[in-house]
C-alpha cells in the first residue's frame, strides 16, 4: 500500500495550511478542460477499484466492523459505479446550449469541499466523495472519523496519488490525520461546501457552520410484507440486505412488518434462512444491550448476529445470521424499533395492509423521517397499496420489493436510481437535498441568458368578406360549403325594426336555413341581456349565430355565443387581467363546438366583427367585464356597405374617430409588427380621407361609407393582434363613469396620450423586448409622414399629426373638452381618483410602450377636463 | 463562630452548625478559586429569588477556607421520603416542580453548561475517539441559558417545619440546557442503584415539562462523561456503557 509522505495535519495552524494547499491546487484545477477532468476521473476510479481488496481489509482491521467482502463491494461500487455513471457527463464549462432560445448553462465547480466521512463506510464514502470531487474540478478536504482515519486516509491518498499521476494539481485532495472536533469545524467554516455524513451531531455541526451543506441523517427503514408479496424473494431479499456488512448501510431494513395472513409462512423462511427468533428473555437480553438510554451501544455496531448474541448472553446457533425480535411496539420504549446498524431486527404482525402502513408511518417518524422505506407486494395486482404506500411514506426512497441497502444506493436493483453513498432526506431529515446525491450537487451552474424578442403572431377570422351588397353572397356559403341548418340573429331593436335584418333573413329563407332572432341588445350590453338572449339561443339550437350592428350587437353576440357553448363558464375568471396574453392563467373554453359565428358591422368603428374582444357589463353589480381571447374571434365577417349607408352623423363620427385611435395606439403598441402596421397606417389615410365625406354626404357618398367600412376593419384587424393602449384605458373608464360614447371619450384623450407616449424620457417605460428604447416618437413621426402632414423633425412631424387629429375631430362635430359634454366639475372630480386607479389597472394599459403612473394618468384626465396640454415633468438634465 | 457541632463530613469539607449560621469548611487541599467560585455562584443564584440559603461571608478559618450562610432548619427530602415511602408520588411531584422553577430563572453570569462539558470530556481518561463522539454530540445540543443546579437530587432539598423547600449547594450552578440538569439527576439516581426511582423520576419530568424523553436521553453519555471525571471505582462500569454509544449514520 501507500508509501509516499505527506505533512502531518494534527493542528489547526496546520489545518489552516493545508486548507490553503486545497485552494491553490484548485484554483488551478477550476481551468481543467472536461478531457483533463474526464482523464483524471478515470485514473483515480481505476486506481481505488484496484485497491478494493486491500482498503477493505484494512477498514474492518481498524474499526472491528462489519465484513471484509462486503466491503470489497461497497468500494467497488464506489468507484465502478460512480464512474459509470458519470464517465459521459459533462461538468465542465459549457454543458448545454439551446442557440435558438438564447441559453446556455455553464458548468463551474463551487471550490473546496469539506467531506466527513462515517466509520460504518470509511473507505467507500472517502472514495465516492473524492470521484465526484475530481470529476466536478473541486478540491476536498477530508474529515475522517478518529476510530477509521487510517482506512478513509489511505483511500485519500490512493485517489489522490493516480489522479495527480493522470494529471490533477498537487493536492487537490487533503485530509486532517489527526481529527478533533475543532478541526472538523474549522473545514467545514473555511470551505465552500459541506458533504457531511455522520450522526446528527455532525449534521448539525455541518448545517450551523454557515456554509451550504448536503448532510444526510437517519434511517429508520421498515420493510412491509403484504400478504400478496413473494414470501421467497421478500425474506431473501431482507436477509440479503440485513446482513451486508452486518447492517451498516443506512437504507437497511431495521424492521419487518408482515401481513397476519403470511406471518407464519414468512418466519418460518426466515427461520428456514439461518435467522434466529429471540426468545421473549433473550430480547429483552438483546435489547439492553444494544441500547443504552436510548443510544446505541458502539460495541455492537457492525458486529455478526453471533457476536451480539454473546455480548448479550444468548446462545444461538454458529453461523446466525440475523438476531429477530418479535414484537407489537413502535415506541421509542422499545429497544428494536430504533436504528441498529447491526443484523437485528424487529418483526411486526400487520392486521391488515392499513396497520402496516400505520406501524411504518410510526417507526419513519421515530427516526427515520426522508431516508428509506420498503414494501413487498404483487406491483401487478397490488397497485392502489403500492400508491396509498408511497403516498403515505415521508421518505425519499420508496423501494419496492428491493433489499433496502444495495437498493438504496442506487443502479443496483433499479438502473434509474442515482449510485451514492450520500443518501439525501430532504427537508423531513433536516436536508437540502432530497435525492441520492451526485456530481449535480457539487456545481454552480451559470445559465447565460440571451436577450430573445417575443414571438408575436397575426390573427383574424378565417373568412373575411367585403364590398358593397356582398351579403347575400356571402352567406350563400353558410348552405353551399357549411350546410347550416339553423341561424340564430343578434341584433338591436333598431336595426330590427327598420328592416336592417331582413336581406339576412331572406336569404336564409331561400337557403332553407331555419332562424330565429333576438333583438333587444341595448348600448352597453348587460349579462342580464346576455342570458336572455343565451337562454333563447339554448332552446333554439343553432348551429350558426349571425351578429348584426354595431360593436354593442357584435359584443352581446359573442357573450351568448360563449353562455351558448359553455353555460358554466364564470365571467370574473374569463376578464382576469393578463400580463401576457399566451401565458395567462385562465384558460379560455374552446368555442365553435356548437355553432359558427359570422358578424356583420352596421357602422364603421368598433372592428368587433374581427377583433377577439367583447365587453359586457354585469347590471346586479355595475362590473364590465372586458373578455380578450382569441376564442372569441368571429369565423367569418361580412363588411356590406349596404349596411352603412344609413348610420347617422354622431355615430358616424363617434365610431370613425375610435377607429382613429384604433389604428394609431396598434401602432404605437409594444406589440406592434410590420403586419399590424400596414393595416394600421393604411386605415389611418383612409380615415383621414374619406371621415369628413362619410359624416358630411351620408347616405349620399357610399365610396366614402366603402372605404370607411373597410379601414375600421383593418384598424380592427391591427389592434385585434398588436393590442392597444392607454388612450382606450383612459376612455372605458370615462365612458363607465361619466356615460361618454366611446368613439368621442377616446378622441377627447388621445391627443394628450400622443405627447404622453412620445415622451423621450418617460418615467418608465413599457417592458416588452421588442420595445428597446422610448421611441414612440418616431412611430408618430413614420405616421405624420405616411398621411404626408409635413414637418421637419420628429417633434414637428408629432405636432402636425397632432393638429390633423384636431382638425379631423372638429370637422366631424368632436368638441374640444370632457367640460364640454356636460360633466361638471363636481362629478368629474369626485370620480377622479377611481378613474385613474381603473384606468391604470385596464387590460389596454400593458401594450401601451409608455408605462403610465398613476399621478400621470389623472393629469392627462385633468387635461382632458380642461383642454390642457401634457407637460413632461422636469428631469434632471445629463 | 464555634467549630464543635460537625453536622456532616464529606471528601475534603466538613459542615458544621452554630445557632443559625452553617459552615462549610473546606481542607487546605481545595482551591481558593473553586471556594471563591461557589460562594460567587451561590451569591448569583440567590440574586434570583429562588429559596435558597442567605449567604453570609467567605472566610478563613485556621487557614482554611470557609463559606458562612444560614443554617436551614428542616429535613432533607431523601430522608423524608426513606421514612415516608407511601408519600415517595407527592415528593417526587414536589421535586420535579422545584427543579422546573429553578430552571425557569435566568441567570445571565454563572458559567455556561456547554463549556463546562466540554471541559469534563476533555479531563477524562476516555480514549479520543469516545471524546470526539462525546465533543461533537454536545456540539450538536441546543444552545440554551436555563439556571441548572448541577446535582439536583433529593439531599440537596430542604424542607422546613413550615413546609418550605430550600435548595442547597449551588457549587455545581450553570446556566444552560435544563435536559442535561435533568439527565444529570437521573444519572445520580442511577449511580445510587435506585433504577425504578430514576425512570420515575424521568418520566415525570418530561410529561411535566414537556420534553421528549430522547432528548433527556441525548445528554446522559455527556452527563455520564462529566461524572467519570471524578474516577469513583464503583461507578467506571457503569459510566462507560453509558458514555461508550454511537449516534446513528
Amino acid at each position: 500500500m501507500n508509501k509516499k509522505n505527506y505533512e502531518i495535519v494534527d493542528s489547526t495552524e496546520k489545518l489552516e495550511k493545508a486548507i490553503e494547499k486545497v485552494r491553490q491546487a484548485q484554483k488551478q484545477f477550476a481551468s481543467f478542460t472536461q478531457e483533463q477532468v474526464d482523464k483524471i476521473f478515470l485514473a483515480a476510479a481505476t486506481a481505488a477499484n484496484k485497491n478494493r481488496i486491500p482498503l477493505a481489509k484494512l477498514a474492518v482491521e481498524e474499526t472491528g466492523m462489519g465484513i471484509v467482502e462486503d466491503k470489497v463491494i461497497k468500494n467497488h461500487y464506489a468507484s465502478e459505479y460512480i464512474y459509470n455513471a458519470y464517465r459521459n457527463v459533462k461538468t465542465c464549462g459549457i454543458i448545454e446550449e439551446d442557440k435558438a432560445s438564447g441559453l446556455t448553462k455553464i458548468a463551474e465547480p463551487i471550490g473546496v469541499i469539506a467531506a466527513v466521512i462515517p466509520t460504518t463506510n470509511p473507505t467507500s464514502t472517502a472514495i465516492f466523495k473524492s470521484l465526484i470531487a475530481l470529476k466536478t474540478r473541486n478540491g476536498i478536504i477530508i474529515s475522517p472519523h478518529p476510530r477509521a482515519k487510517k482506512s478513509t486516509i489511505e483511500a485519500a491518498k490512493i485517489v489522490l496519488e493516480a489522479a495527480v499521476a493522470a494529471g490533477a494539481p498537487e493536492g487537490i485532495i487533503s485530509w486532517i490525520d489527526v481529527p478533533s472536533l475543532e478541526m472538523t469545524n474549522l473545514v467545514m467554516s473555511e470551505a465552500d461546501i459541506i458533504l457531511a455524513t455522520g450522526g446528527p451531531g455532525m449534521v448539525k455541526a455541518a448545517y450551523s457552520s454557515g456554509k451550504p451543506a448536503v448532510g444526510v441523517g437517519a434511517g429508520n427503514t421498515p420493510a412491509i410484507i403484504d400478504e400478496s408479496a413473494d414470501i421467497t424473494l421478500s425474506v431473501n431479499s431482507i436477509i440479503h440486505s440485513k446482513t451486508f456488512d452486518n447492517g451498516m448501510i443506512c437504507a437497511s431494513e431495521q424492521s419487518t412488518i408482515v401481513h397476519r395472513n403470511v406471518y407464519n409462512k414468512v418466519k418460518a423462511e426466515f427461520a428456514a434462512r439461518g435467522c434466529y427468533f429471540l426468545t421473549k428473555s433473550e430480547k429483552e437480553k438483546v435489547g439492553k444491550t444494544i441500547l443504552i438510554n436510548g443510544a446505541l451501544n458502539a460495541k455492537i455496531v457492525g458486529q455478526s448476529a453471533c457476536r451480539i448474541a454473546e455480548l448479550a448472553g444468548v446462545t444461538v446457533p454458529e453461523g446466525t445470521k440475523i438476531l429477530i425480535g418479535e414484537t407489537s411496539s413502535t415506541e421509542l420504549s422499545e429497544e428494536f424499533a430504533h436504528e441498529k446498524l447491526s443484523p437485528v431486527l424487529a418483526m411486526y404482525k400487520a392486521e391488515d395492509i392499513h396497520d402496516a402502513f400505520n406501524k411504518a408511518e410510526k417507526l419513519i417518524a421515530d427516526g427515520g423521517y426522508g431516508h428509506t422505506s420498503s414494501i413487498y407486494l404483487d406491483v401487478i395486482t397490488q397497485q392502489d397499496k403500492l400508491e396509498e404506500f408511497r403516498s403515505r411514506m415521508k421518505t425519499c426512497r420508496i423501494l419496492v420489493n428491493t433489499p433496502s441497502s444495495q437498493g438504496g444506493i442506487g443502479d443496483i436493483y433499479n438502473f434509474r436510481l442515482t449510485p451514492s453513498l450520500t443518501l439525501g432526506c430532504g427537508s423531513w431529515g433536516g436536508n437540502s437535498v432530497s435525492e441520492n446525491v451526485g456530481v449535480k450537487h457539487l456545481l454552480n451552474i451559470k445559465t447565460v441568458a440571451e436577450r430573445r424578442e417575443n414571438m408575436l403572431w397575426f390573427r383574424a377570422p378565417e373568412k373575411i368578406y367585403m364590398k358593397r351588397g356582398c351579403l347575400p353572397t356571402a352567406l350563400d356559403e353558410l348552405k353551399t360549403i357549411m350546410d347550416k341548418k339553423r341561424a340564430f340573429i343578434v341584433t338591436d331593436k333598431f336595426l330590427y325594426e327598420n328592416g336592417f335584418t331582413k336581406p339576412i333573413t331572406d336569404k336564409l329563407d331561400e337557403l332553407g336555413i331555419q332562424h330565429s332572432s333576438f333583438f333587444d341588445v341595448a348600448p352597453d350590453p348587460t349579462l342580464a341581456c346576455a342570458k336572455e338572449g343565451a337562454a333563447q339561443i339554448s332552446v333554439f339550437k343553432p348551429d350558426v349565430i349571425i351578429a348584426v350592428g354595431g360593436g354593442s350587437a357584435m359584443d352581446a353576440a359573442k357573450i351568448m355565443w360563449v353562455l351558448y357553448e359553455h353555460p358554466e363558464a364564470d365571467f370574473a375568471d374569463m376578464a382576469m387581467r393578463f400580463m401576457d396574453i399566451r401565458k395567462r392563467v385562465y384558460t379560455f373554453p374552446k368555442m365553435g363546438e356548437k355553432a359558427y359565428f359570422v358578424a356583420i358591422p352596421t357602422s364603421a368603428g368598433t372592428g368587433s366583427e374581427v377583433t377577439p374582444f367583447a365587453v359586457i357589463t354585469d347590471e346586479s353589480t355595475g362590473v364590465k367585464y372586458p373578455l380578450a381571447d382569441y376564442e372569441l374571434l368571429p369565423n367569418m365577417a361580412i363588411i356590406d356597405t349596404d349596411l352603412h349607408m344609413s348610420a347617422p352623423k354622431g355615430l358616424t363620427s363617434a365610431s370613425g374617430i375610435d377607429a382613429v385611435t384604433h389604428a394609431l395606439e396598434a401602432y404605437a403598441s409594444v406589440m406592434a409588427t410590420d403586419f399590424t402596421d400596414g393595416l394600421a397606417l393604411k386605415a389611418l389615410k383612409i380615415i383621414f380621407e374619406y371621415l369628413p365625406r362619410a359624416y358630411d354626404n351620408g347616405p349620399n357618398d357610399p365610396e366614402a361609407r366603402e372605404k370607411m367600412a373597410n379601414a375600421a376593419t383593418m384598424a380592427g384587424m391591427a389592434f385585434a393582434n398588436a393590442f392597444l393602449g392607454v388612450s382606450h384605458s383612459l376612455a372605458h373608464k370615462l365612458g363607465a363613469y361619466h356615460h361618454i360614447p366611446h368613439g368621442i371619450a377616446n378622441a377627447l384623450v388621445i391627443e394628450d396620450v400622443l405627447r404622453f407616449n412620445a415622451a423621450e424620457t418617460p418615467a418608465k417605460m413599457g417592458t416588452f423586448p421588442q420595445y428597446d428604447h422610448p421611441h414612440t416618437l418616431e412611430r408618430y413621426a413614420d405616421v405624420a409622414d405616411y398621411l404626408g402632414l409635413g414637418g421637419k423633425t420628429p417633434k414637428d412631424k408629432l405636432e402636425k399629426l397632432i393638429a390633423a387629429i384636431r382638425e379631423l375631430r372638429h370637422k366631424i362635430g368632436i368638441k374640444d373638452t370632457i367640460a364640454d359634454y356636460g360633466v361638471t366639475e363636481k362629478d368629474f372630480m369626485a370620480t377622479l381618483d377611481e378613474m385613474t386607479e381603473n384606468a391604470f389597472d385596464d387590460q389596454c394599459t400593458g401594450a401601451n410602450p409608455r408605462y403610465p403612473l398613476l399621478s400621470e394618468i389623472k393629469q392627462i384626465y385633468l387635461n382632458a377636463y380642461y383642454g390642457r396640454t401634457f407637460t413632461e415633468k422636469e428631469y434632471p438634465k445629463a | 463562630m464555634k467549630l464543635d457541632n460537625c453536622i456532616s463530613e464529606r471528601i475534603n469539607k466538613k459542615i458544621f452548625r452554630d445557632g443559625n449560621k452553617c459552615i462549610k469548611l473546606f481542607d487546605e487541599v481545595y482551591s481558593k478559586a473553586d471556594v471563591l467560585n461557589e460562594a460567587l455562584n451561590h451569591a448569583r443564584v440567590e440574586e434570583t429569588g429562588l429559596n435558597i440559603p442567605e449567604l453570609y461571608e467567605v472566610t478563613r478559618i485556621d487557614g482554611k477556607w470557609a463559606i458562612v450562610s444560614q443554617f436551614i432548619e428542616g429535613e432533607m427530602l431523601s430522608d423524608l421520603i426513606a421514612a415516608n415511602p407511601k408519600k415517595y408520588d407527592e415528593y417526587m411531584e414536589l421535586f420535579v416542580d422545584i427543579q422546573l422553577d429553578i430552571q425557569s430563572k435566568n441567570c445571565p453570569l454563572l458559567s455556561r453548561l456547554k463549556d463546562k462539558m466540554n471541559r469534563k470530556i476533555d479531563l477524562t481518561e476516555l480514549d479520543e475517539t469516545i471524546k470526539y463522539d462525546l465533543h461533537t454530540r454536545l456540539d450538536g445540543m441546543k444552545k440554551h441559558n436555563k439556571l441548572c443546579h448541577g446535582d439536583y437530587t433529593p439531599s440537596n432539598f430542604i424542607i422546613t417545619p413550615d413546609n418550605t423547600p430550600y435548595i442547597l449547594d449551588w457549587a455545581h450552578a450553570t446556566q444552560g440546557n435544563a435536559s442535561a440538569d435533568a439527565a444529570r439527576t437521573y444519572l445520580t439516581f442511577c449511580l445510587e442503584g435506585n433504577i425504578a426511582g430514576a425512570d420515575k423520576y424521568l418520566d415525570l419530568f418530561c410529561k411535566k415539562s414537556a420534553t421528549a424523553k430522547k432528548y433527556v436521553q441525548s445528554w446522559m453519555p455527556i452527563v455520564a462523561a462529566s461524572q467519570s471525571v471524578k474516577k469513583k471505582d464503583k461507578e467506571k462500569d457503569i459510566l462507560l456503557s453509558w458514555v461508550n454509544v454511537v449516534d446513528y449514520e
